[in-house]
């Protein structure tokens, strides 16, 4: 799921300065999981403005903010809402929030959260980034965990001499990528095939922005 | 003699470092450079050392060449995608730079510009790979180019690492991705480096010892907390606390000596990497301690 953060409120409020009446928008998929932009967050908003001398024409959890059609339907509802409001503030992802650009092209749009990554939830509210959308998968030569992502350098054929310990120079939590996926192709046996592969310069083209995919175009193919 | 002329004789390399300053004054680094010149065999020139902004290892190394000190480049894959440092090593082989450490570098979060983007693009066993196809003619993409550079390319190792096997792995790698010589982190337990050295000598790779000289028992505490892959024995922080505040740091250089002396001695390794850290005028006289002047 995509992890966000909720933007500190002075910052926020920095930026709708000059705006008096809200629509607030969230997301009840990752928002949701994150505490950023369920229906408690939203509550929270709304108070939270309104002590500031501000207006809340409305509010509406997306069911998935990051699906532009979907939301559209969803929010016809809510129309006069939006309409009433100066402009909308989005508390879900980048993604969520460049929906409701998309939707409303008169409507200033607000950002309630920084996206800060792919993450995996280990436990409640609590996420690791395990997974950096490079576009070219490699986890199948190394044991299933991803260098790119779980190392700060992302080495691809080793760890560098920053390892202390078994964990990383970055941070004392964080256990070297490389120590860990050592571990783990000798506890499966495959200590041969990683320390006999060197993986080659990385191409990066799949991972270059903007990109774009027609699933069923790719379904025909 | 060349740098790659001396090691391929089999006789025993002693290398140092030369860190370019953040700034245009460069008087202090020439003053090494002159301190430095006719004794060793080569100098390191590091590139933005522990992400610090510095001068750049390549206007360094061109000005080592001027002063008669034969420069092995250091290039790390911090700040330059596979574009900028094939470009930079075509550029220092024009200069007449013919020797290359390869080598991942520092994260930016250890120096004085945390918010880089650290770039990464490569690492330092794909980047013997590029310096190697250089050596041949081509790019990384393939592309034949008009002339070949004719690099002797090197890497770094730590012998000391823990967990140890990873690295030796990685070892494994940068030999097969060309690399020609080693040069290690520092090390102190000569026994655990011979250890090392065991499995060294199944390549056909030339190894320099590092060895940073130890100023006293606080820096060598500090080490053993603070630096990944260094770790001073007990015998030979007492030996320092022994020989009091005032003979520490003479102390710590008769160790270094010491231990270079028995390197060579035994023919444990092919050559010795002093990084002085800001006390290169001892330099000389490590070496004369060692016998090496």
């Amino acid at each position: 799921m995509i992890i966000t953060k909720k933007k500190d409120f002075g910052e926020l409020m920095e930026n709708l300065r000059g705006y008096k009446s809200f629509f607030l928008l969230g997301c009840s998929e990752c928002a949701t999981l994150c505490g950023t932009g369920g229906e408690p967050e939203l509550a929270e908003m709304k108070k939270a403005l309104e002590a500031e001398g501000k207006e809340v024409t409305g509010t509406f959890v997306a069911k998935t903010g990051c699906q532009v059609l979907g939301t559209k339907v969803e929010l016809k509802p809510h129309k006069d809402a939006i309409s009433k409001a100066d402009c909308i503030v989005v508390l879900s992802c980048g993604a969520g929030t460049q929906s409701a650009v998309e939707l409303y092209d008169d409507k200033p749009v607000f950002p309630a959260n920084d996206s800060l990554f792919l993450g995996n939830m280990t436990r409640l509210q609590m996420f690791d980034e395990r997974c950096s959308l490079c576009g070219k998968c490699i986890l199948d030569k190394t044991g299933g965990i991803c260098p790119i992502t779980a190392c700060p350098k992302g080495l691809l054929n080793g760890p560098c001499g920053g390892c202390k310990d078994g964990q990383c120079e970055i941070s004392p939590d964080i256990k070297c990528a490389w120590v860990r996926i050592y571990e783990r192709m000798k506890k499966l046996d495959r200590l041969k095939e990683l320390c006999e592969t060197t993986i080659e310069a990385k191409d990066w083209a799949p991972s270059q922005k903007p990109r774009t995919i027609v699933a069923r175009e790719e379904k025909k193919k | 003699m060349s740098f790659k002329d001396i090691l391929n004789s089999k006789k025993f390399a002693v290398t140092a470092e030369i860190g370019p300053p953040k700034g245009t004054d460069i008087k202090e680094m020439l003053h090494h450079m002159e301190l430095l010149k006719g004794k060793i065999d080569a100098a390191n020139v590091t590139d933005n050392q522990s992400a610090v902004m510095r001068i750049c290892s390549i206007a360094v190394s061109k000005l080592c060449l001027e002063h008669g000190l034969e420069p092995i480049l250091q290039m790390t894959c911090r700040d330059r995608n596979r574009i900028g440092l094939q470009s930079d090593l075509l550029g220092a082989s024009v200069l007449g730079i013919k020797n290359v450490l390869c080598m991942t570098g520092d994260h930016v979060s250890a120096g004085d510009h945390k918010g880089a983007k650290p770039v990464y693009d490569i690492e330092s066993v794909q980047l013997l790979k590029a310096v190697d196809g250089l050596n041949g003619g081509r790019d990384m993409s393939g592309n034949e180019m008009k002339g070949a550079t004719d690099f002797f390319q090197g890497a770094v190792v730590t012998p000391e690492a823990n967990p140890l096997e990873p690295q030796l792995m990685k070892f494994d790698k940068k030999v097969k991705a060309g690399a020609k010589f080693f040069q290690t982190q520092a090390i102190y337990d000569i026994g655990k480096f011979k250890e090392f050295m065991k499995h060294a000598r199944n390549f056909p790779v030339k190894v320099l010892a590092g060895f940073v000289v130890l100023k006293s028992v606080g820096m060598a505490n500090f080490l053993n907390k603070n630096v990944p892959g260094i770790r001073v024995p007990d015998e030979l922080i007492a030996e320092i606390k022994a020989a009091g505040k005032e003979k520490a740091l003479d102390t710590g250089m008769d160790i270094t000596a010491r231990h270079i002396r028995q390197l060579r001695e035994e023919c444990i390794s092919d050559g010795v990497h002093i990084m002085a850290i800001g006390m290169e005028d001892k330099v000389p006289e490590i070496m004369q301690r060692a016998g090496l002047l």
